[in-house]
């Protein structure tokens, strides 16, 4: 079984078993109904991913070139910057200042300029206040949209 | 005992927020958002929109009023969101529908109950009324509930929903006659069950006095009844009420709109709001754009409101008691 | 011919100004993520009350068309479409920005947006008294065939697989029924209270296209190589102007399905560009250049999105039904304003009703020239280093998501959402047949439940969803579309096998 069998194998296994649960959910809970619908698209959504569950362990599946672990390795950093911003930062910290320091950070994260380079670090603070006060304008200012203060900003 | 109790929690709610009384002072530092529970463009989205248009003057808030549109499930979306996530702080309210969220609290399976809001004051009052299309057989209100006798079940009426206004008219009404008709809730509001009515996918319909009455002026429909207790001189004053119909319907439908607060939102918070905002909607540029928009307006105090909604909620668990 | 004579109105000083003002405002909107036309033109209601009623009404005029326009630049250079409109633009249309040919993209874009945007408010001067009958004619059986229609090009939209395909449209039609259920208020599928608003589709749409496009710039890693900017070849004006009138079938495409589904009420234009694109790629002899950064593509859509705005004013102007929701807070802009329309608003005020239209086709022309005048400009920002391209979009996500209701859980989803499809399309399945799954799933429900009631009150559902000349129309169609999806999935199957055996 090759590398990209397998992952197809896990994830098509991974989408059945969220069409069973949908099932699942939509033919025990109540008022009938109201799930009436939610049925009939479990039955579909069965089907389609038990289907596809077999090409995938046949080795049918073709599409999709799969998870590349270099490239995943790579995304992990940014991913938790970003799953924290969202899930904790944002409401904690406050909008504008959570998103100056995960801008900073996505930005110095991914910068091919070395750490230590000072004109590096210029450029990056520079680029991240303008278009922070871009979206500060356009959203507090002329769309007026309340964000959460959080303790700070 | 009670006013004690009451006194004594108001006192440490204050203590709590040590910052409580100052608070109350600056109130509002800071525009205020109104939360509605319906799509823009709707009759509560619109008319919330005049209301609040003043709210930024010096002498009325001094802060102004934007809305936030949180629609879906006849407003079960918006108002379990006001009940659950909203902060109880003052800067953000919601515009309440009456008998709609009452209603549905006592159907059950939302978060919230009429003790979960404190109401502010209300701004307008939207009777319902029975539509007919243009080419329809009926012409009276009498016509269509001796059909109805005659074949039950076969009349259809469109209604923005289950459980809101329109809904609770139409279990009136069949309560009130013994016929049977079959209530068709529509996706869209009041707009789709009036385009039920004007396209003729049913036989006729509850709507918005405001909405009938200019789908009349545009001779689309024809109003068989209103089910209020007095008829509504201003807009429709030709149309019979229900009651004069000879059906006992009282004004338990009639939509009333307003605007409330969280429950544990500070009492001064709500004190300088109840004494504002029935202001803010008396202003002459509000009065002269909501009648130019054809919504006729209720202005009532906070306690006012408080005895209504106390009122509805009786008036409401007897009706739905046997469904 | 009424309308010529009107034309004055809109070439007034404060008229005009409001115009040029409504349209590069509206583009700035429509360009905003998170900002659907819906909201924009709800956001100028309060300015208009300073306004007569015919000025007020040429802003919003002049915004609608624009934000659907504008909505265009966000997801061609960003791929974060800013209503459900602009699905399909993002489709070619970012991964010709990524080719270094966004200036390209934005000249076609606003072109066909023009062409398309004409040709309907023409449509709506010219035929508004036959179309109003023809938009009451769909009544709920209609809608839940037209849904289920739409379902059926899940399987050909954007994906090279089919099973996958509608495997992530029946992943979308579930997403959609999470929530309260909207005929009995049932709560289902909530496992957070996020999610008991349901799945905000303006968010779920920022999440699924551009989360996952930033986590693919993450993929790249810490790479000098990367950062080398492309080269932007210069493109004249004139060039995309032959282009586009080398491109008569897609913009025909567009065009006609653009304005026949915008007409229809309760679908509405969220639907006109995928549709377009869809039917702009079966005709197309390129099919599988589609999704790679064609032209084609970017233009049916776009077409289409504008084509539809005329023709769903058409029952609101003449019946006083609303049948978009944009058409909804139009129509609550004229109330306030004390005009009803329906008979009485071309009756009673003839210039309101004619100057409204009037300023909506000089609105099609400046937006045209404005967005065609900022494109090369515009185009560099697809060029941004990718470390700030991926910061900026995501930052942009949070703000879009949020602002849409102002609330948290929308940011939840979104981001959930977007992570999920990121995986998702490692494996072949697509983003687009997702979104078209959602925003089909509830018109779908909707109006089977009610065509049911009524059918229970009338002869019986059978009857009623299956008897009737549009009935039998759309039940025709939708069969022969599964059958063509199944037989051109067949032949693709067979050419790929006989590809193999001859390598």
């Amino acid at each position: 079984m090759t590398a990209s069998r397998l992952q197809h194998t896990i994830s098509s296994s991974v989408v059945f078993l969220i069409a069973a649960i949908v099932a699942y959910i939509s033919f025990t809970q109540e008022p009938a109904d109201a799930f009436l619908f939610p049925r009939l698209i479990a039955i579909f959504f069965v089907s389609l991913a038990a289907w596809n569950f077999v090409r995938a362990i046949t080795g049918v599946a073709k599409v999709g070139a799969g998870l590349d672990m270099k490239e995943f390795k790579n995304i992990i950093p940014g991913l938790a910057v970003m799953l924290i911003f969202v899930f904790f930062a944002a409401k904690v910290i406050g909008f504008y200042l959570s998103s100056t320091i995960a801008f900073m950070l996505i930005f110095t994260l991914y910068d091919p300029a070395p750490l230590n380079n000072g004109k590096a670090w210029v450029k990056r603070l520079i680029v991240t206040v303008c278009f922070m006060t871009v979206m500060y304008c356009l959203f507090a200012l002329l769309l007026k949209v309340q964000t959460p203060s959080g303790i700070l900003f | 005992m009670n006013r004690f109790i009451k006194t004594l929690a108001v006192g440490v709610t204050a203590a709590a927020l040590s910052a409580g009384a100052t608070f109350a002072a600056d109130y509002p530092d800071r525009p205020i958002g109104v939360a509605v529970s319906y799509g823009a463009g709707g009759a509560t989205d619109f008319q919330a929109r005049i209301v609040t248009m003043v709210a930024g003057n010096e002498d009325v808030l001094g802060q102004p009023i934007y809305i936030v549109n949180k629609p879906g499930a006849g407003g079960r979306v918006g108002w379990n969101w006001f009940a659950t996530e909203a902060e109880a702080d003052g800067y953000t309210m919601s515009a309440y529908n009456i008998p709609h969220f009452i209603a549905q609290s006592i159907k059950g399976g939302v978060s919230y109950s009429a003790d979960s809001f404190e109401p502010i004051a209300n701004w307008g009052a939207d009777p319902a009324v029975v539509v007919v299309g243009k080419d329809s057989q009926f012409n009276t209100i009498n016509e269509m509930v001796d059909y109805a006798k005659e074949n039950p079940g076969k009349v259809t009426l469109s209604g923005a929903g289950l459980f809101v206004g329109h809904h609770i008219a139409a279990l009136q009404i069949e309560k009130a006659t013994g016929a049977k008709f079959a209530y068709i809730p529509t996706k869209g509001g009041g707009a789709a069950a009036m385009k039920a009515v004007i396209a003729g996918d049913v036989l006729g319909g509850i709507n918005n006095l405001s909405d009938a009455f200019r789908a009349q002026q545009a001779g689309n429909v024809k109003i068989l009844g209103v089910a209020d207790i007095e008829r509504n001189t201003e807009f429709l004053p030709d149309v019979p009420t229900l009651k004069e119909a000879g059906y006992d319907v009282d004004n338990a439908s009639v939509n009333f709109r307003g605007l409330m607060v969280k429950k544990g939102t500070p009492q001064a918070v709500i004190d300088k709001l109840a004494a504002k905002v029935p202001e803010m909607f008396a202003h002459a540029r509000v009065a002269k754009r909501m009648k130019a928009g054809g919504s006729p307006m209720k202005i009532m105090s906070r306690t006012e409101v408080q005895a209504m909604w106390a009122k509805r909620q009786e008036t409401l668990k007897e009706l739905l008691a046997g469904l | 011919m009424e309308f010529l004579s009107y034309f004055g109105g809109v070439f007034e000083p404060t008229a005009f100004l409001l115009l040029l003002g409504g349209t590069i405002g509206g583009l700035i909107l429509g360009a905003t993520p998170g900002l659907s036309p819906t909201m924009a033109v709800a956001l100028l209601i309060p300015f208009t009350f300073h306004l007569s009623p015919t000025q007020g009404l040429i802003l919003l005029g002049a915004a609608y068309t624009s934000t659907v326009a504008g909505g265009a630049v966000s997801a061609i250079l960003l791929k974060i479409p800013g209503a459900p409109a602009n699905i399909a633009t993002a489709l070619d249309g970012n991964a010709m920005a990524k080719n270094g040919e966004g200036a390209r993209a934005l000249h076609l874009s606003f072109l066909s947006s023009g062409i398309g945007g004409v040709i309907g408010v023409l449509l709506l001067i010219f035929l508004t008294p036959v179309l109003a009958q023809w938009a009451l004619a769909f009544g709920p059986s209609h809608l839940f065939w037209m849904a289920i229609l739409g379902v059926t090009v899940i399987g050909s939209l954007d994906s090279r697989s089919f099973v996958k395909g509608l495997l992530s449209g029946c992943i979308g039609l579930w997403l959609s029924m999470i929530g309260f259920d909207d005929n009995l208020g049932a709560q289902r599928f909530i496992f957070t209270d996020s999610l008991a608003g349901g799945i905000n589709i303006i968010a779920a749409l920022i999440g699924l296209f551009a989360i996952p496009q930033v986590l693919d710039m993450f993929s790249k890693g810490r790479n000098s190589s990367v950062i080398e900017a492309i080269e932007v070849p210069k493109q004249a004006f004139m060039e995309s102007l032959r282009e586009i009138m080398r491109s008569g079938r897609s913009l025909s495409i567009g065009t006609i399905f653009g304005s026949i589904i915008g007409l229809i009420p309760g679908v509405g234009g969220q639907i006109a560009g995928l549709v377009a694109y869809d039917q702009a790629k079966k005709f197309s002899p390129d099919k599988e250049k589609f999704g790679t950064g064609h032209p084609e593509g970017l233009i049916a859509a776009e077409s289409a999105n504008n084509a539809m705005v005329g023709p769903s004013l058409v029952p609101l102007l003449t019946l006083s039904i609303p049948g978009s929701p944009t058409a909804a807070v139009l129509l609550g802009g004229l109330i306030i304003h004390g005009i009803f329309p329906g008979s009485d608003l071309f009756d009673n005020h003839p210039q309101v009703a004619w100057t409204f239209i009037n300023s909506m086709l000089i609105g099609q022309i400046l937006m045209v020239i404005f967005g065609i005048y900022t494109a090369s400009w515009a185009a560099h920002i697809a060029r941004a280093p990718v470390p700030i391209m991926a910061a900026a979009v995501m930052v942009l996500a949070l703000f879009g998501a949020y602002s849409v209701q102002q609330s948290m859980g929308d940011v939840y989803v979104m981001l959930s959402l977007g992570v999920g499809m990121f995986f998702l399309e490692k494996f072949g399945f697509s983003a687009a047949p997702l979104v078209l799954g959602l925003i089909l799933g509830p018109i779908a429900e909707s109006n089977f439940t009610t065509g049911s009631l009524i059918a229970n009150a009338q002869d019986g559902p059978i009857i009623y969803f299956m008897t009737g000349t549009l009935n039998l129309f759309l039940i025709v169609l939708v069969v022969a579309s599964i059958g063509y999806s199944f037989w051109s999935n067949m032949m693709h199957g067979k050419m790929a096998k006989a590809e193999r055996a001859t390598s």
